[in-house]
């Protein structure tokens, strides 16, 4: 935090000196916060390319609010809500959720699925299960489930109340289980 | 109390995100139920396969990538920025010369009229002697006078006399009431 408001006094003051030292701050900043933003994006989103867009704007908006962000209490929770948030209209935008009925076919059967479904096949399952969620869901589920934030950090960074962030989560939960399960068993 | 009302808690169960209390009930229920044992089973695996997935490590050059735009955004932005600066400066300086360089109107215009000499008066021995009482007649009301208009058909015709450089020829210019 004390780059951040160095960085901030620098855009403050202005000159071309000062912004070439605050370019060299903000970029210590972001390499510093890279990976929370990124990987959250990711898992958001589900695609690399489209987590590099979201986190490059996420680093953008934090670059225009440095002093804002500065009197922040906490500067994580600031940068996951707005990641999230970016998430969210990138998403909106792009009309990326696969409903429950729209699940692809497998490419093969077998007695057990679970057993004989490989680790990909698995992992492509979920991916696939988290797009299935409403944003607010994927949200909750991703902090708390991925990220490891505890319920009232999530509902923080989220803007909602603990009451609702376990309500989402507890649905998210149910719903990726059956997916998961409603992928496999048509497999049988 | 059926499966489905315990379907909620028993995903927060999965998570550890109950209080111990609850997590005793819900751990009570499972074990009298099998239905909620494989609802939980699933849970616990599909979470756990989850964490797999995304446990992964995201290529560095990623990382590289993003900050390389970023950065990239910053300065073309802060380019463009100081583009302006200069652009306003020049703005600000050519007002600042054109207000300095204006014509002005003549001082005379702008100083003060100064006072018109008084022309000195004579002075004047005045005898004042009081007046006569004077009996002032009864008001009466005044009427409105009526102004006597002339009807435009009654206005004399206009004469215009025009001399040329020829004595000998005058130009009368008789014009109509209506100006015809």
């Amino acid at each position: 935090m004390k780059t951040l408001a160095l960085v901030a006094m620098a855009e403050a003051v202005g000159g071309p000196a000062a912004r070439a030292a605050d370019r060299a701050a903000f970029e210590a900043v972001m390499r510093r916060q890279e990976r929370l933003v990124l990987v959250t994006a990711l898992r958001l989103l589900g695609n690399i390319e489209d987590a590099k867009d979201a986190s490059q704007e996420v680093f953008l908006r934090l670059y225009r609010n440095l002093g804002k962000v500065e009197r922040e209490s906490n500067f994580q929770a600031w940068l996951y809500r707005v990641t999230v948030n970016v998430c969210h209209d990138q998403g909106r935008k792009r009309k990326r959720t696969v409903p429950l009925e729209d699940v692809p076919d497998p490419a093969s059967a077998a007695a057990d699925p679970h057993q004989s479904a490989t680790g990909a096949e698995r992992q492509r399952v979920l991916h696939m299960s988290l797009r299935a969620l409403s944003g607010k869901e994927r949200a909750a589920l991703v902090l708390r489930d991925l990220e490891g934030l505890s319920t009232e950090e999530v509902a923080r960074a989220l803007g909602s109340s603990e009451a609702t962030v376990r309500s989402q989560i507890s649905k998210a939960r149910v719903k990726m289980r059956d997916f998961v399960e409603r992928y496999f068993r048509r497999r049988v | 109390m059926n499966c489905r009302d315990w379907e909620d808690r028993i995903a927060l169960y999965a998570g550890g995100d109950l209080a111990a209390a609850e997590a005793q009930a819900v751990e009570r229920h499972v074990a009298a139920c099998a239905g909620c044992q494989s609802l939980l089973g699933g849970l616990r695996g599909s979470l756990e396969t989850l964490r797999q997935a995304h446990g992964e490590p995201v290529d560095a050059a990623h990382y590289a990538a993003v900050r390389a735009r970023v950065m990239g955004q910053l300065e073309r932005g802060l380019d463009t920025r100081w583009r302006h600066a200069w652009v306003y400066a020049m703005v600000v300086a050519a007002v600042a010369l054109t207000v300095a360089v204006w014509p002005r109107p003549p001082e005379s215009l702008l100083a003060p009229m100064p006072p018109a000499p008084v022309a000195p008066v004579a002075q004047v021995q005045v005898q004042v002697q009081p007046a006569e009482p004077v009996a002032h007649p009864a008001p009466h009301r005044m009427r409105p006078r009526k102004l006597a208009m002339k009807s435009p058909e009654s206005a004399e015709p206009l004469v215009v006399k025009l001399y040329t450089n020829d004595p000998n020829v005058v130009i009368y210019w008789i014009t109509g009431s209506k100006g015809e």
